[in-house]
């Protein structure tokens, strides 16, 4: 695929203001600065060569020193006024700001006052060269995780150690679990911890929410092999999909969150204004959970049997309020 | 691209002919008019009519102004009253930031936050900037082990971003969540918010003259932006929480008579030291259950989450909680009865 013309101006004129301040350069450095490889950064400097002010005769390009270049060093010796870095657009500077302001705003930063210091020096010293514009986005991450809890998760991770969980899971049932931490996921709405479960003898996905005590483990990490670099949300979404039971569930417009909040696989918008929505469901009690708590604006579940589950356990529940 | 060659060279790239722009126009003594761009900058003189040319020129325009390349208009003077441009070389210059390695690993991680692919590409030419402007490699080791990642916001942010930026009234089409009809909304956007794994516009809605929050979501088709900027005033400030009601407030207390090894993260959130009491005058509970006071804020989110318990949990006080509780759990049963009617709501 082509790259974009604005992605690649901004690197050109990055690439002449950084070599004006910084001198001479070897050509695997520079490319590795700008993220691209040495055979796109020849290509680049090439472009450059032949740009300048109009006119262009030789005295008014931009120019490099030939014979350093063959030798693989990247030397500025016209740069044509573009000396300086150029400011950031509005749209750059907002999601910049707008990501470390999330960021320093998540439980799992604001539970460890080391890494709560880093992101607000950089968040600081970015807001400063930015100015005001980035306060147009506002995003909150996390949900109502406790604090001494990712606390030790924090430092597990940072340690290497294991930690042991009390953990209540969908379905309402409490365990005791040694896992190796690998990583905190933060996404909008909730925490996750994902890594080892000893007890499961599996990689496991914990909303940290559900995680009723943490304890440090004098208990290296066993090395598992895996991609540190990995997508860890999509391992998430990954993880939901397996073993999965396939139930259709049709709502009042007013539950149109549902759609928006639960991993739907599709969602069918209905004359009446209702919707339906595709679930593909790992978890049973999960979705009887969402039924009872939402059923208000349900107007129809298939198949028939989790209908009849989701009835039966309310007429329990029923029961113990002595309505039957 | 594919295209012909024209005598005289290869064509030029837009990006070269934006960097052949910005060079002109940096080292410019006072301003060039359209013309002067047209003759002397290269890649212009392949425009095959002043349409064409026009139309370039006011794109590239756009796009560098995107990218914070601040150019000017000059008013002509002299001869000549056609108006000229050139970039304001004070205003070019990104500030000195000055990241420590550390500081430089949060920004790399930082820009795993978002999964569009415009604010992906947003971030990572803020990233080409800061490399220009000298900054070191980063060190992750601070903020090892994390992952920020929030929800896709969709298209609509783009121009609400550009709205919001210039004050420009936005018009959309909006499902609303109470009737599911689709209607055209005229609002003053204020702040564009990520909460709880929903994207919110928080705005003043100008049909309804009221403080308003939509879902970007529930946005159907294009966000039209007015052609009129600085049509409106920010708020000194906007409180998004409050706009959303999603304060989390603890000033409600309930008591639950729950099954005993059950509801542990219920239980979790109580702040009991003694085993709690009923008040005189509060319904039975039933046999062999424990008692658990527990704060909550929201009425409507406490009700979901006790009656996603079932039987495990019952509502013993207050009355409001414990109807709200039933009235979900009456219509949980008649699931499997029968199709539920419209009058069975509320």
């Amino acid at each position: 695929m082509a790259e974009r013309a604005d992605d690649r101006l901004v690197r050109l004129l990055g690439i002449v203001a950084y070599l004006d301040g910084a001198g001479p350069v070897d050509v695997e450095e520079l490319a590795h600065r700008f993220g691209v490889t040495p055979a796109r950064l020849r290509e680049d400097i090439d472009a450059l060569w032949v740009s300048g002010t109009p006119g262009y005769m030789p005295d008014d390009l931009i120019d490099f020193d030939a014979f350093s270049l063959e030798e693989g060093l990247v030397s500025l010796t016209q740069s044509r006024g573009l000396t300086r870095p150029l400011r950031l657009g509005t749209r750059e500077a907002v999601a910049l700001v707008a990501a470390l302001r999330a960021m320093s705003t998540t439980p799992a930063v604001q539970a460890d006052p080391a890494r709560a210091a880093v992101v607000t020096g950089a968040l600081d010293k970015l807001t400063a060269a930015t100015g005001e514009a980035a306060s147009a986005v506002d995003v909150r991450l996390g949900g109502p995780e406790d604090v001494a809890t990712l606390g030790v998760l924090s430092q597990a991770l940072a340690a290497g150690r294991r930690v042991r969980l009390r953990y209540v899971d969908a379905a309402d049932v409490t365990s005791e679990r040694d896992v190796d931490p690998w990583r905190l996921l933060t996404q909008s709405g909730a925490t996750y911890l994902v890594g080892w479960c000893h007890r499961a003898g599996g990689r496991r996905t914990f909303r940290v929410d559900r995680v009723l005590g943490a304890e440090l483990l004098d208990v290296p990490v066993e090395a598992r092999g895996t991609d540190a670099d990995v997508d860890v949300a999509a391992q998430v979404v990954a993880d939901a999909a397996g073993r999965a039971r396939e139930a259709r569930v049709r709502w009042r417009s007013a539950a149109r969150w549902v759609a928006e909040e639960v991993p739907v696989e599709e969602v069918t918008d209905l004359a009446d204004g209702s919707f339906e929505v595709r679930l593909r469901v790992t978890n049973p009690a999960w979705l009887r959970r969402l039924l009872l708590t939402h059923a208000v604006d349900v107007l129809a579940v298939e198949p028939p049997q989790v209908a009849a589950e989701v009835a039966a356990a309310a007429r329990e529940a029923l029961g113990a309020y002595d309505e039957g | 691209m594919a295209g012909e060659i024209p005598a005289g060279g290869p064509p030029t790239r837009p990006d070269e002919r934006l960097l052949n722009l910005v060079i002109a126009l940096v080292n410019t003594s006072a301003a060039m008019t359209k013309q002067q761009v047209r003759a002397g900058v290269h890649g212009y003189d392949a425009a095959a009519s002043t349409e064409a040319f026009e139309r370039m020129f006011e794109r590239d325009k756009d796009t560098l102004r995107a990218l914070g390349v601040p150019i000017v208009t000059v008013e002509g003077s002299g001869h000549s009253d056609e108006v000229g441009y050139r970039i304001d070389n004070e205003a070019y210059a990104l500030g000195a930031v000055d990241l420590t390695p550390a500081e430089l690993g949060v920004v790399a991680l930082a820009a795993q936050l978002w999964s569009d692919k415009t604010l992906r590409t947003d971030m990572s030419r803020a990233m080409t900037k800061l490399a220009a402007a000298g900054a070191g490699d980063a060190v992750g080791d601070a903020v090892a082990g994390l992952t920020p990642r929030v929800r896709a916001a969709g298209d609509a942010y783009g121009p609400l971003l550009e709205a919001i930026s210039e004050r420009r009234v936005v018009s959309f089409r909006y499902r609303a969540a109470s009737t599911g009809q689709v209607r055209t909304r005229q609002v003053e956007p204020w702040r564009i918010a990520a909460r709880g794994g929903g994207w919110y516009l928080v705005g003043h809605d100008r049909d309804r003259d009221a403080e308003r929050v939509f879902r970007l979501s529930r946005i159907e088709g294009r966000v039209r932006l007015g052609a009129t900027p600085h049509a409106y005033e920010l708020p000194d400030r906007v409180d998004v929480d409050a706009a959303l009601g999603a304060r989390v407030r603890h000033d409600s207390t309930a008591l639950l008579a729950v099954v005993p090894e059950r509801a542990t993260a219920l239980r979790a959130r109580s702040a009991d030291t003694v085993p709690a009491v009923a008040r005189p005058g509060t319904p039975a509970a039933p046999a062999g259950r424990d008692l658990v006071t527990v704060p909550y804020g929201s009425l409507t989110t406490f009700a979901d989450e006790v009656a996603g318990y079932g039987a495990a949990v019952v509502v013993l006080d207050p009355p409001d909680l414990r109807a709200e509780v039933l009235r979900r759990l009456r219509a949980a049963a008649a699931l499997s009865t029968r199709p539920q009617e419209e009058a069975d709501r509320g």
